[in-house]
């Protein structure tokens, strides 16, 4: 079920809540796993059968794993195994979705959790889990199903049998998920739908300031998708009593691509170092042989945002000018922050177009528009859609930058910030309202292609 | 201590209003709920993800506070700089629907039609307000050429075929009032003109516009693109209905319907409709797949109207001139509406259709 959807704010989420406080602390493991079943299952049950079997084989794997630990061949070996068979099975329904009855929603990041377990355990993060509860538990989490960040087993096990709930953990929580909620739905939709208004234009007919405004339009609208899905996610962990980790931190107007990478999709960056490259290059001496490895670790990140080459080489690309900041750039970037600033936003937008171009032509054409020898520098329709969308896309900018922050967190202590605060209440009522309103309108069906 | 205070009460009153938020609009929803309009739940539907998607379209449509939570969204869009609402362009004097062009003029399917009955066709496309107000849109929106559309397909028709321009006799018209302007559809009176052009070339003289007596039904029309936008700043609209006292009778009307029921009505209007949302419906009912109509026109002509939405309010003229109208609907047909009749027991052939419907259908 799509956590943004108006059945899910308003019928499912109250229910879930009052059953969920209302319940003896020893039944609330149990009723949420079956509840992750539900919104798993949702629309179609058998989309259960996926996430169900892989649970039951990683809990086995783990038990396995523990048992042949001192077998160094044969621990490696049933990783690979598991490894291996997991992709497969990941890309194959991926590649299948359209008509495939079986395919789950937020199967990729199901299956980068179950293999964080798996690799976790042989690497001695963690032990198995005792409790089989506890693992469904972990994998099937509704308030992070679709695109809701990664989390490391150790800290959700940890957390699960330390966690109280009370007033303050549910309505910073709500608030938190109506935050989410509103980036979702009033932000990344708009985005949405005006980005796709403007990929009906062929870039061939764009002109500089069309293809500019239709990179930095779906830049917002893939940072507010990801980021509404992530803080609704933790918001709603919070109700429940766990902390999810942050997901992204202002990744816009930083000054080095390096940065811009350490505030975007940061689960999803801290997983591939943990489990890929501290897995399989921790000892390269060599520095050829480590960078290769990081190299590698990239090209699999874009793998994992789609199994297409365009991602591929957005993955690799990124490796590449990441490399590139770590050994040649570091100190030039460090002295001109401005310069900085403006690389990163150009080579940025430059390498969406990877992330929606369907292929090499296409990417090339946009590229061209963008560079100015597309169709002019302005026309008609750029000028509609800037004249029509700048406050938008202005309020997304302060949003998603952490320009003028400081006065903001200035403003939090002092007493005129203390006043403010008081105002929260309402104006995450405010915001509820807002939400659901964006909601009916009806464009929220847009749902992020990368995850079919 | 005075911290955590302070942290409690903020935590209370968030959640005492979040509470009240949703227990409005719960309780709103539940008021004017029904069971029998709820989604069925059975085993075919939840398989294949229709009941979800019922549910979550019927809570969209019937959430509590609709239309204001709507209003909300539209005007604040508004306020910031958007120009349009649900793809309707807001202007100062009417709503106006945005057209996209995806195909190219070619006329092959009529064509192959004329070829193979060799009745005299008439084929008239109409263009939507987007194209006769264009001027009046935001500045550079998007919006298709409809015009260039329209010439595309007369220049591909074959010589037999007469094509009547619409566009130019109301574009010259656009003072008078021939769009509706919270509605997609033209007026009575827009129909009238072209109506008065095109029967010329199908060999009648015109009943002059002098020799109706035009009736409001109703001055607070609000039409498709009103219900689609609740946008409530354009004036509503006036729905007029042109009876000609001396002209033709209607003796008496088959409709076959797209289930497959069939009816004889003796009224060509459809009253009932002016008590509903959709008003257009008026002139003809509801939407036929066929329609046979016999007046009391002893003149033994006989027409084949293959038509959309935009010829219900032209019918009325039309039958000034024959003994029998058979129509078919073009929405309903879709590009196989050669098979709804015999085009050779009839006099002339006339296709009559807005462009966006001709893009969808001929194309």
């Amino acid at each position: 079920m799509q956590i943004a959807s108006l059945t899910f704010v308003m019928t499912v989420l109250p229910v879930l809540l009052c059953v969920d406080y209302l319940l003896p602390d020893r039944m609330q493991q149990g009723f949420l796993v079956l509840c992750g079943m539900l919104l798993y299952g949702w629309g179609n049950p058998v989309r259960i059968l996926y996430p169900a079997a892989f649970l039951c084989y990683d809990y086995g794997t783990g038990l396995l794993l523990e048992k042949y630990r001192k077998n160094k061949i044969l621990s490696a070996g049933i990783l690979c195994v598991s490894v291996m068979l997991q992709i497969t099975a990941m890309s194959w329904i991926r590649n299948t979705a359209q008509e495939n009855l079986f395919f789950p929603f937020g199967i990729a990041i199901y299956t980068l959790q179950g293999l964080g377990y798996l690799i976790g355990i042989y690497r001695k993060h963690h032990s198995p889990a005792g409790n089989f509860l506890t693992l469904a538990l972990y994998l099937l989490f509704f308030p992070a199903l679709f695109a809701g960040g990664l989390f490391s087993y150790a800290e959700f096990a940890e957390q699960n049998q330390h966690k109280h709930l009370n007033i303050v953990s549910l309505s910073n929580g709500l608030s938190l998920f109506i935050r989410g909620l509103a980036e979702k739905v009033v932000l990344a939709d708009t985005f949405g739908y005006i980005f796709r208004e403007l990929r009906q234009i062929a870039p061939e007919n764009m002109s500089m300031l069309t293809a500019w405004l239709t990179t930095v339009i779906f830049s917002m609208y893939l940072y507010f998708e990801l980021l509404g899905y992530s803080e609704m996610a933790r918001g709603l962990g919070k109700c429940l009593g766990y902390e999810l980790p942050k997901n992204f931190s202002h990744p816009f107007f930083t000054s080095s691509m390096t940065a811009f990478m350490k505030s975007w999709n940061m689960t999803l960056v801290l997983w591939f170092e943990t489990n890929f490259r501290k897995l399989l290059f921790r000892n390269c001496s060599q520095k050829g042989l480590g960078n290769l490895g990081f190299l590698l670790m990239w090209v699999l990140i874009g793998a994992w945002y789609g199994m297409k080459m365009p991602f591929i080489l957005w993955g690799l690309l990124m490796g590449l000018l990441l490399l590139n900041e770590k050994i040649f750039l570091e100190k030039i970037i460090r002295q001109k922050y401005i310069a900085g600033v403006v690389y990163t936003a150009v080579i940025s937008q430059f390498l969406w177009v990877l992330f929606f171009s369907g292929s090499l032509t296409e990417i090339f054409g946009y590229w061209k528009a963008m560079i100015g020898f597309g169709n002019g520098v302005l026309d008609r329709t750029g000028i509609y859609f800037l004249v029509s969308y700048l406050a938008l896309i202005l309020i997304g900018f302060y949003i998603a930058t952490d320009l003028f922050r400081n006065i903001a967190e200035r403003l939090a202590v002092s007493q005129f910030g203390q006043l403010m605060m008081s105002f929260m209440p309402l104006f995450h009522g405010i915001l509820l309202v807002c939400c659901l309103a964006a909601m009916l309108y009806g464009e929220q069906n847009s749902r992020l292609w990368l995850w079919i | 201590m005075k911290k955590i205070k302070k942290e409690h009460k903020i935590a209370h009153c968030t959640a005492a209003i979040l509470l009240i938020v949703w227990a409005a609009v719960m309780i709103s929803t539940l008021k004017v709920l029904e069971f029998s309009a709820l989604p069925h739940a059975d085993a075919k539907s939840l398989s294949d993800g229709s009941f979800s998607e019922e549910l979550e379209g019927y809570l969209k449509e019937n959430l509590g506070f609709h239309d204001l939570l709507f209003q909300l969204k539209s005007r604040t869009d508004l306020m910031i700089g958007e120009k349009m609402i649900q793809g309707v362009y807001i202007t100062e004097e009417r709503l106006i629907e945005k057209q996209f062009l995806s195909g190219t003029g070619n006329a092959a399917l009529i064509n192959q039609f004329h070829q193979e009955f060799n009745i005299p066709v008439y084929l008239i496309l109409v263009p939507s307000a987007s194209e006769i107000y264009e001027s009046s849109l935001p500045a550079n929106a998007l919006n298709d050429n409809q015009e260039k559309l329209i010439k595309d397909v007369y220049a591909d028709t074959e010589t037999g075929i007469r094509c009547v321009d619409a566009y130019h006799i109301l574009s010259s018209l656009k003072d008078s009032y021939i769009y509706y302007r919270t509605d997609s559809h033209w007026t009575s009176c827009g129909a009238y003109y072209v109506y008065q052009s095109a029967i010329q070339k199908m060999g009648f003289a015109p009943v002059s516009y002098q020799k109706y007596v035009i009736s409001h039904l109703s001055t607070e029309f609000r039409g498709d693109l009103y219900q689609k936008t609740l946008y409530d700043k354009i004036k509503p609209d006036v729905l007029d209905c042109y009876t000609c006292e001396t002209g033709s009778h209607i003796t008496g009307i088959h409709v076959r319907y797209p289930d497959g029921r069939m009816e004889n009505h003796a009224e060509l209007y459809d009253s009932s409709a002016l008590e509903t949302e959709d008003m257009y419906r008026f002139y003809l009912g509801e939407p036929c797949r066929t329609m046979r109509i016999h007046t009391d026109l002893d003149n033994g002509k006989k027409l084949l109207l293959y038509k959309d939405d935009y010829a219900d309010c032209m019918i009325p003229f039309l039958l000034e001139h024959y003994s029998e109208i058979f129509i078919v609907n073009l929405e309903q047909t879709g590009d196989a509406f050669q098979d709804a009749a015999n085009p050779a027991e009839y006099t002339q052939a006339m296709f009559l259709c807005s462009v966006k419907n001709w893009q969808e259908i001929f194309q």
